[in-house]
């Protein structure tokens, strides 16, 4: 396969409206949660009221005797003396003909709880005489502390006479997933003991593997199906506790499918977060702008169970460093990946303190970035590719940022004034990196039919990047055929391996495999088709739904399929290099605009500047899209989003969609987006670009805001409260 | 969300009959009550239907005579009033900021006044006046969208309704009826601060309905000014609604309620005395801005309410004179 | 507003309902199988009605006569999934602040998850299946300029842009954003919805 592939592209880079668009647009399309097999029970959960607790006792009996109720089982190996460590902490479990009945039923259960004491903040996991509800395993006093990595001398590195030091505290509270469609499947066991699942997961592969496992059946007795699903970002990679117990469920009640997903509250509670961050830095320059140094005590806290690590030092070359980061635990629900793991705690702590630094050293912050760039940033490919220098694309990037938010001509030093108006008006910017490539491990099968019809296939799924109509952009490519000629069929665990959407690995982690597949489909076709047009199969070639001999149309791509007669080409292509870049290994920049009004604290955005690279772009309208939907994420860390944890009681206070609040449509400015795509990007294949675009948009937004208001808001997101709060401090400290 | 009964009564005399001697709720739009059921805050044996009774739904009246607006008009509805958007702004304006065009579909101006309150610890089930241990979960937890004032007390939620600052501020009367009979108040009347656990904040009594609402003629000019984190759906942090009654350009007498502060709607009478025999202008109203939070005790996050509420009475008195300073061209 | 001892001026009453129109035979459903006859409902004039069990729900759904059994406190969104199949209205937040399950009922956007099924008994209810006109429908104009990602709010925001056209069919940009926001997408596809909107407004004035 040429490595320089496609040559003279007619689809791929083009903008192509998806696939399944209309079944979504239109409700026809059936998600997880819209499956109704015949017979169907609703399930429900019973999760724990209390942050943190041991059951004393559970007793069934009541509810199983309530109308329509089928089978009531504990989640997992709940029993009593089991420990539930947040609210939301899953207890056990109910099958019923109504889904009202299921929740009487669960209502219906008695649980005896011995309340025990909890740590539902950070501060409160950390405050002097805290009950030291996590230890051992490295955790004291709620706290893993990690080692600390050092690079250089930091210590050293701040002696010298001409050095410019900041010191700042920074912190983004605990976000969730809020997955529109909640996690959960339905499940039924078929008479022949197999399991079939509707699951909405960014992972069928996977999703079916933990059910096997969970029943000791074999993976071939196991099938599941996304068709489309509602969203993931990280958090649904497989079955997990609810889906396991459905399938329990179902088998207690005599295989009749069991539909259960999380109410809103649990999915806040149970499904998943980003860690929050703190950080405590001292970064210093040279009165010149050279970074010498950083020193960084950080934190977070990942719930109960789970880590809170973010990159830091990030993106800029910083001679000498010492970072120590330390997991708090608390009794909340356990971090999931999200959306570029940890980059956007890093980017927002680097770029706040890349910001204050530069005010401080009165440089105009964007030269001050490029000053501080590696001086090479070399990326390795993994397909023995080119290697590439990323400095050199950040220094574009950062360019034409600039060029599209008006920097030279909009940006002014921190707290200017102009006039007396309350509304202050300023910019930020920020920098930020990801992967995005996709492992060489996938499959997909193409057929082309003696009818004409060509099938894609593979058990990947699609989050919303538009999977569907990679697939059909790449076949409809090689064989000269329009994209709605092409049939995509994924999200079935029992197609060819193919990749979990996470990692912005799936478009190039199956862009390869799919090129492979229906090029050797298309070879063979020529192999059968040479003879009858008395050619040979190297003279032929596909365009615009003809095959052409030597250049010239002979015949219409039905008639030349029918030359098969019975017997479809079916192929099972594997990835190979050419198409794509294995370890991706982008850079990216984003401008915010905003207005502070400075009596009320609120921030308007104006505007956002995104620019990003991610190699060869497949489909323009779906690429652009998934940058905006990154962009408008960063935006809601950046202003909005918030869990919010009550000391006392230890539960979410705000376990639902009004005041965990998310932007509506008001709430998005203008948003440019630029694909940074030039020949030598291109020459990396194709790069995933779910979440990079998500990384440095609160950054942006954070700097937009100190640069506004002449005061660095510490605190995400950048609330009325943190603002006037800031602002508060500031008056207090003149 | 537990089972109950359902009664769809043709009128308000027969509502109240159903609502009479069960444990009943009315239910209008359902945004609130639905959502409180379904959390299991508020499990009624009976729900009883007013929405569907178009006797005390629309708006009639005008400018000169005031207006009567029936306690199931729809928010809506009440928006696309011309005389409640030309000579009521304060009232058009704060409706216009609450909920979302579902919401104001459904939402009607009695249930937004006999909404129960917002605050997470309610929701949560813990009630008006949450304990715990014998401490005030508010006072000791995350109070950012709590009360600054009357923050001696146990009630540190705020009162929900956006629409009864205005009322409050133009000097409305609601229209309640009973078992008993009909009677009418201020709808300032409608709030009180509960003492007790088992305390209601409305002082209606569970078997009453709110049927109209009547607003006295216009004189003066009226605004409301809210601020809020979201420019899409979200809740006033504060918002302030004024009348002033003027002489030429002096201030007779003005009317200062905001909303967001206290578990009341609440008359900020320091800032009306500052406002009264004063031309509005930046400085006039900025002084009356600070005077609002005369007495503001603040909660642990809360603070930020006071510079917000000073420069919220502020912009809703110059908004009521036309000076809208804050909007850039 | 009316005298409440008057007959009220707009509209008729429940009772008048009951007594001859076409949602009287829905109603008389409602109190289930003991139900009286008409002529007897009328002779015993019963203030007011209380339905404690499961009754008949019937629904004018996209067209469609639709009928099922629900209990009082069964949501219309619930009973649209759960019980007719119709699941192009979402169940996302379940407490009016989403949007992903509105639907229209007699020509206005609601939230169904914080609608009971009972209270629309024989009224008109459309959801997002009936929204597909072809080239000048909203939904093409979504799927046309990328409005949707994983799509679980997509019926949500289409039916809240197809209420918006039919009110207000030239709306502005500011205007399109305040009719959606009441739906909230968390995969970011608001500047495809907002540019969806614009243009199927353009696209049905061609039309």
């Amino acid at each position: 396969m040429p490595t320089n592939w496609p040559e003279n592209p007619k689809i791929i880079g083009t903008r192509v409206t998806r696939l399944d668009g209309m079944a979504k647009a239109t409700g026809r399309a059936k998600y997880p949660s819209d499956s109704h097999p015949e017979g169907m029970l609703f399930g429900a959960m019973l999760y724990s009221p209390h942050a943190h607790a041991r059951i004393k006792s559970l007793d069934f009996s009541a509810a199983e005797k309530l109308p329509g109720v089928k089978a009531v089982l504990p989640a997992g190996n709940i029993k009593a003396g089991s420990l539930v460590r947040f609210q939301g902490d899953d207890i056990a479990a109910v099958a019923a003909e109504t889904e009202e009945q299921a929740l009487d039923a669960i209502r219906a259960i008695k649980v005896e709880y011995e309340v025990l004491p909890h740590v539902a903040t950070e501060e409160q996991a950390r405050a002097e005489g805290a009950p030291e509800v996590f230890k051992g395993g490295g955790i004291v006093k709620n706290v893993r502390k990690g080692r600390s990595v050092t690079i250089g001398k930091p210590d050293d590195a701040f002696k010298g006479d001409d050095v410019v030091t900041i010191e700042a505290s920074y912190s983004a509270p605990v976000i969730t997933h809020v997955c529109l469609e909640p996690h959960g499947l339905t499940v039924r066991w078929t008479p022949e003991g197999k399991i079939e699942a509707w699951a909405s997961t960014q992972a069928v592969g996977p999703t079916a593997n933990e059910l096997a496992g969970a029943f000791e059946i074999p993976i071939t007795d196991v099938t599941v199906h996304t068709d489309v699903m509602g969203g993931g970002f990280g958090s649904k990679f497989g079955a997990d506790i609810w889906g396991v117990t459905a399938a329990k469920l179902s088998k207690k009640a005599g295989g009749l499918p069991v539909r259960m997903f999380l109410d809103r509250a649990h999915e806040h509670m149970g499904g998943g977060n980003r860690p929050s961050a703190i950080a405590h830095v001292k970064l210093g320059a040279t009165k010149e702008g050279k970074l010498i140094g950083m020193i960084a005590e950080t934190s977070g806290t990942g719930g109960a169970g789970a880590g809170s690590a973010f990159p830091l030092p990030y993106v800029y070359a910083v001679p000498a460093s010492s970072r120590t980061h330390s997991d708090i635990f608390v009794n909340g629900g356990n971090a999931r990946a999200m959306r570029a793991p940890g980059h956007p705690q890093g980017c927002l702590v680097m770029e706040a303190a890349m910001d204050d630094l530069a005010d401080k050293l009165g440089m105009d912050p964007l030269a001050f970035r490029l000053k501080n760039l590696k001086p090479t940033d070399m990326v390795e490919d993994g397909f023995s590719k080119p290697t590439v220098d990323r400095t050199p694309v950040y220094h574009d990037e950062v360019e034409i940022g600039a060029e599209l938010i008006g920097w030279k001509n909009k940006w002014k030093p921190r707290g200017h004034v102009n006039g007396g108006s309350p509304i202050r008006h300023g910019l930020g910017m920020a920098l930020h990196q990801w992967g995005g490539g996709g492992p060489p491990t996938n499959q997909v099968a193409c057929t082309i039919f003696p009818d004409g019809a060509v099938e894609m296939k593979t058990a990947t799924q699609d989050i919303g990047t538009g999977a569907r109509t990679i697939f059909a952009i790449i076949a409809a490519e090689v064989l000269g055929l329009k994209v709605t000629d092409i049939t995509s069929n994924i999200g079935n665990s029992t197609f060819p391996p193919g990749q979990p959407s996470g990692g912005s690995t799936t478009t190039p982690a199956m862009s390869p495999p799919a090129l492979n597949a229906v090029t050797l489909a298309r070879d063979e076709l020529f192999t059968k088709l040479a003879p009858a047009l008395a050619a040979n199969p190297e003279d032929l070639s596909l365009a615009d739904g003809q095959v052409l001999v030597k250049g010239v149309a002979k015949m219409a791509w039905k008639d030349a399929c029918r030359k098969l007669g019975m017997q479809p080409i079916s192929v099972v292509g594997k990835s190979s290099p050419g198409l794509a870049s294995q370890h991706g290994g982008v850079a990216g920049c984003q401008f915010a605009e905003v207005t502070v009004d400075i009596e009320t604290g609120v921030v308007r955005l104006k505007k956002i500047v995104a620019v990003q690279d991610t190699g060869l772009i497949i489909d323009k309208l779906t690429w652009e899209t998934q940058v905006y939907g990154g962009v408008i994420g960063g935006l809601n860390y950046g202003l909005f989003e918030e869990r919010i944890m009550d000391p006392t009681s230890g539960i979410m206070l705000n376990p639902d969609m009004e005041l965990y609040k998310l932007a509506g449509a008001s709430d998005i400015p203008e948003i440019v987006v630029h694909a940074y795509e030039t020949p030598a990007m291109k020459a990396r294949g194709v790069i995933g670009v779910g979440e990079p675009p998500t990384v440095s948009t609160a950054a942006a937004i954070g700097n937009a805001v100190a640069n506004a208001i002449g005061v660095r808001v510490p605190h995400w997101p950048m609330s009325p409260k943190n603002v006037l709060d800031a602002l508060a401090s500031k008056e207090g400290k003149a | 969300m537990k089972a109950f009964e359902y009664v769809s009564p043709s009128s308000a005399e027969v509502a109240v009959k159903a609502l009479d001697g069960v444990d009943a709720a009315p239910l209008s739009g359902g945004t609130d009550l639905i959502s409180r059921m379904k959390d299991l805050v508020t499990s009624p044996k009976r729900v009883v239907y007013l929405k569907d009774i178009s006797a005390i739904a629309g708006v009639s009246g005008d400018a000169a005579s005031g207006l009567t607006i029936g306690a199931e008009t729809t928010l809506a509805a009440l928006l696309s009033s011309k005389v409640v958007k030309e000579s009521y702004p304060a009232l058009w304006q704060a409706a216009s900021e609450v909920g979302t065009p579902q919401i104001k579909n459904m939402a009607t101006v009695g249930g937004n006044l006999c909404q129960r309150p917002r605050c997470w610890y309610y929701r949560a089930g813990f009630g008006l006046l949450p304990t715990k241990d014998g401490k005030n979960m508010v006072r000791e937890g995350d109070n950012r969208y709590h009360a600054i004032f009357h923050t001696d007390g146990d009630a540190l939620f705020v009162s929900p309704s956006s629409l009864a600052a205005p009322l409050i501020a133009l000097g409305a009367t609601a229209t309640i009826l009973g078992p008993k009979g009909e009677r009418t108040i201020p709808v300032a009347s409608l709030y009180q601060i509960p003492k007790k656990a088992d305390d209601r904040e409305l002082t209606i009594a569970a078997n009453e309905i709110v049927t109209k609402v009547t607003v006295p003629a216009a004189k003066g000019k009226n605004a409301s000014y809210e601020a809020r984190q979201k420019a899409a759906h979200d809740w006033p942090l504060v918002m302030a609604s004024v009348n002033l009654d003027l002489d030429g350009n002096t201030v007779k007498s003005a009317s200062v309620i905001v909303y967001g502060v206290a578990p009341v709607p609440y008359r900020a009478e320091a800032a009306e005395k500052a406002i009264t025999g004063k031309a509005v202008n930046a400085e006039s109203a900025a002084a009356a801005g600070d005077a609002a939070v005369q007495g503001a005790k603040p909660l642990s996050d809360n603070g930020y309410k006071i510079p917000l509420t000073k420069s919220v009475v502020k912009r809703a008195l110059l908004a009521a004179v036309g000076n809208r300073y804050w909007e850039e061209g | 507003m009316a005298d409440l001892d008057q007959k009220p001026k707009v509209g008729a009453s429940r009772r008048d309902f009951l007594r001859g129109s076409g949602i009287a035979a829905a109603t008389a459903v409602i109190t289930g199988p003991a139900v009286a006859s008409l002529d007897e409902a009328k002779a015993a004039e019963p203030e007011y009605k209380v339905v404690a069990d499961t009754v008949t729900l019937k629904l004018q759904v996209n067209g469609k006569e639709l009928s099922t059994e629900i209990e009082p406190r069964c949501t219309l969104l619930d009973t649209l999934r759960n019980r007719l199949d119709v699941t192009g209205p979402k169940r996302v937040c379940d407490r009016a602040s989403c949007g992903a399950c509105t639907v229209i009922i007699d020509g206005a956007t609601v939230y169904s998850c914080t609608t009971l099924a009972i209270a629309c008994q024989g009224k008109k209810v459309e959801t997002v299946e009936s929204f597909d006109t072809g080239p000048t429908g909203v939904p093409h104009a979504f799927v046309q300029h990328d409005g949707l990602m994983c799509g679980y709010c997509t019926p949500g925001f289409v039916t809240a842009c197809k209420s918006l056209l039919d009110r207000n069919p030239n709306p502005t940009l500011d205007e399109v954003r305040k009719g959606v926001d009441g739906n909230i997408c968390r995969c970011g596809t608001y500047i495809g919805v907002l540019e969806a909107a614009l243009a199927a407004a353009k696209a049905m004035k061609g039309a």
